[in-house]
């Protein structure tokens, strides 16, 4: 063989190598070196969960001065001793707080393709505030005792609640996107419940938006997620609704987009006669381990058991994700989940403790919290 | 291309790219290392020693490096393939074969660097799996070991000392 073309092959395949080595090796360090730091920290504060026995020692606790005494080894002691005296909702107030910080710290440290994700998880809490404070103010109820301190604009939820008038709330939400859909429930366009509903879509269009506009495995992650959330709503409203023996198409105006049931399974959901005939239906979907576990609450009519194993089946998906996937989005998502369990249960406690219930119904009570 | 240009790509991209894949993967690591410390510093030991391992291919790289210097003659002053004939261009290329061979085979240090990664964050949630993260990533190096064992063949059998 001629000298060049020994020399033309060894060039010619040293170039194509180096090429393929070179856009496979830029891929592989793009998708996970951003998630190096976060993740590892992420993994280290779960690792500081607390654990059933720690729930059972918190829910001994007598009084709320012994109860934030036993937390002063936990990552809530720093919001907890700013504290000047301790009720329910002041002890409420600091967990929401450090709730909302753990969203800043996700934002903080997640790779910037994904930390939009989740500003725009915070996002919900606006919604359920907006929907509870106008919803507390058409039925003449406290504003301010519904509010939670989390989102991105609590000082205007503030303000809302402490409005005189509803048209007062339309100037707070001015500029808001929230103002438009408002401003149909201030014209009688739309009711309160259709309201709510427009405020959920809103959002969870938006996240859906963001989870597709991702690529490979956070597309992938993100999208089940949200999905896996939008199912959750859709088939409780739709479990609620044959309860109260509500029409399909009552129903139909209440739910929130296609999820990840199909448009034929929702409308099987929707047309069937009962309660009993919509699990069956939902036996044979991806949630039937769901529907087997809480079967016998289920039939007597208990759907806040369905929701509370919803939860726990989001929790466990998100869970097994961090397991295929432990370089990626699942992490912070499976950690958010667990952090707001964990507030709620911890909040909850405080509440019991303050209404003093004995320690056995406590453990029992958080033994039913998602 | 002369017979010097292939040896001393070979030489260079062994050491070269075996570095470049090491640095990478004990970056990958390191980052990982520094959340884990954030969060809790007795994760400090078992995230170093993890953070560590992806170090090895570049010292696959170096060796290579030193034995096809010495081989081709350029550590000792005189370069053998000076002359551009079928047999040199075929040992030089032999050369260049075996400092390939490590340097891609070191590339081995950037998976090594995402294992040892997730290693750490799984040994900061739960310090006991931390054999367990140490064998996992060793797996990877395996294949920086074939590289450097199947480079030392090449050079012994195809140029000889």
């Amino acid at each position: 063989m001629e000298i060049n073309t020994i020399t033309g092959i060894l060039d010619t395949t040293l170039a194509l190598i180096f090429t393929w080595i070179g856009y496979k090796t830029s891929r592989i360090i793009w998708k996970y070196t951003p998630y190096s730091y976060p993740n590892a920290r992420i993994r280290a504060m779960e690792a500081r969960f607390f654990t059933e026995q720690r729930f059972s020692e918190l829910a001994e606790s007598k009084t709320l001065n012994n109860f934030v005494m036993n937390l002063e080894d936990s990552d809530y002691k720093p919001y907890l001793s700013k504290l000047n005296s301790y009720t329910a909702e002041t002890i409420d107030r600091a967990f929401d707080e450090a709730l909302a910080d753990t969203y800043a710290l996700m934002f903080k440290i997640l790779p910037k393709r994904v930390r939009q994700f989740f500003n725009l998880l915070l996002e919900e809490w606006d919604v359920r505030n907006i929907s509870s404070v106008v919803k507390a103010k058409l039925y003449g109820e406290v504003a301010r005792d519904y509010v939670a301190e989390l989102g991105t604009m609590i000082e205007k939820i503030k303000a809302m609640a402490e409005a005189k008038t509803m048209e007062e709330i339309l100037v707070i939400l001015e500029g808001t996107e929230y103002e438009e859909v408002y401003q149909k429930l201030l014209l009688k366009e739309i009711s309160v419940e259709e309201f709510e509903t427009e405020l959920y879509r809103m959002h969870y269009l938006k996240l859906l938006n963001f989870a597709l506009s991702r690529g490979d495995e956070e597309r992938k992650i993100l999208e089940e997620f949200v999905k896996l959330k939008i199912d959750k709503i859709n088939i409780l409203t739709i479990l609620r609704a044959k309860l109260h023996r509500l029409s399909s198409e009552k129903i139909k105006s209440m739910l929130l987009m296609e999820g990840s049931l199909s448009q034929r399974t929702i409308e099987t959901l929707l047309n069937v006669e009962d309660l009993s005939m919509a699990l069956a239906e939902l036996d044979s979907t991806k949630y039937s381990e769901i529907v087997r576990e809480v079967r016998e609450e289920l039939e007597k009519g208990d759907l806040a058991s369905f929701e509370v194993a919803f939860e726990k089946f989001i929790r466990r998906k998100m869970i097994e994700f961090t397991r295929f996937y432990p370089l990626s989005v699942a992490v912070p998502v499976s950690y958010i989940l667990q952090k707001e369990s964990e507030v709620r249960k911890l909040k909850a406690i405080a509440k019991l403790i303050e209404d003093k219930i004995k320690p056995e119904k406590i453990k029992t009570i958080i033994g039913e919290i998602p | 291309m002369d017979p010097i240009v292939y040896v001393a790509l070979g030489a260079a991209l062994a050491a070269g790219i075996a570095g470049a894949a090491s640095s990478f993967g004990v970056g990958i690591a390191g980052a990982a290392a520094a959340g884990a410390v954030a969060e809790d510093e007795k994760n400090f030991k078992n995230a170093l020693i993890l953070q560590g391992l992806p170090m090895t291919q570049s010292i696959y790289g170096l060796i290579t490096l030193f034995l096809i210097l010495l081989v081709s003659g350029i550590l000792g002053g005189t370069f053998k393939f000076a002359d551009s004939t079928q047999e040199n261009i075929i040992k030089s290329a032999i050369l260049l074969g075996a400092g390939l061979t490590v340097g891609l085979t070191g590339l081995s240090a950037i998976p090594q660097g995402i294992i040892a990664s997730a290693g750490i964050g799984a040994v900061s949630k739960n310090p006991k799996t931390f054999t367990q993260g140490i064998i996992f990533a060793a797996m990877a190096e395996t294949m920086a070991i074939f590289g450097l064992v199947g480079a030392l063949i090449m050079i012994i059998t195809g140029v000889g000392f």
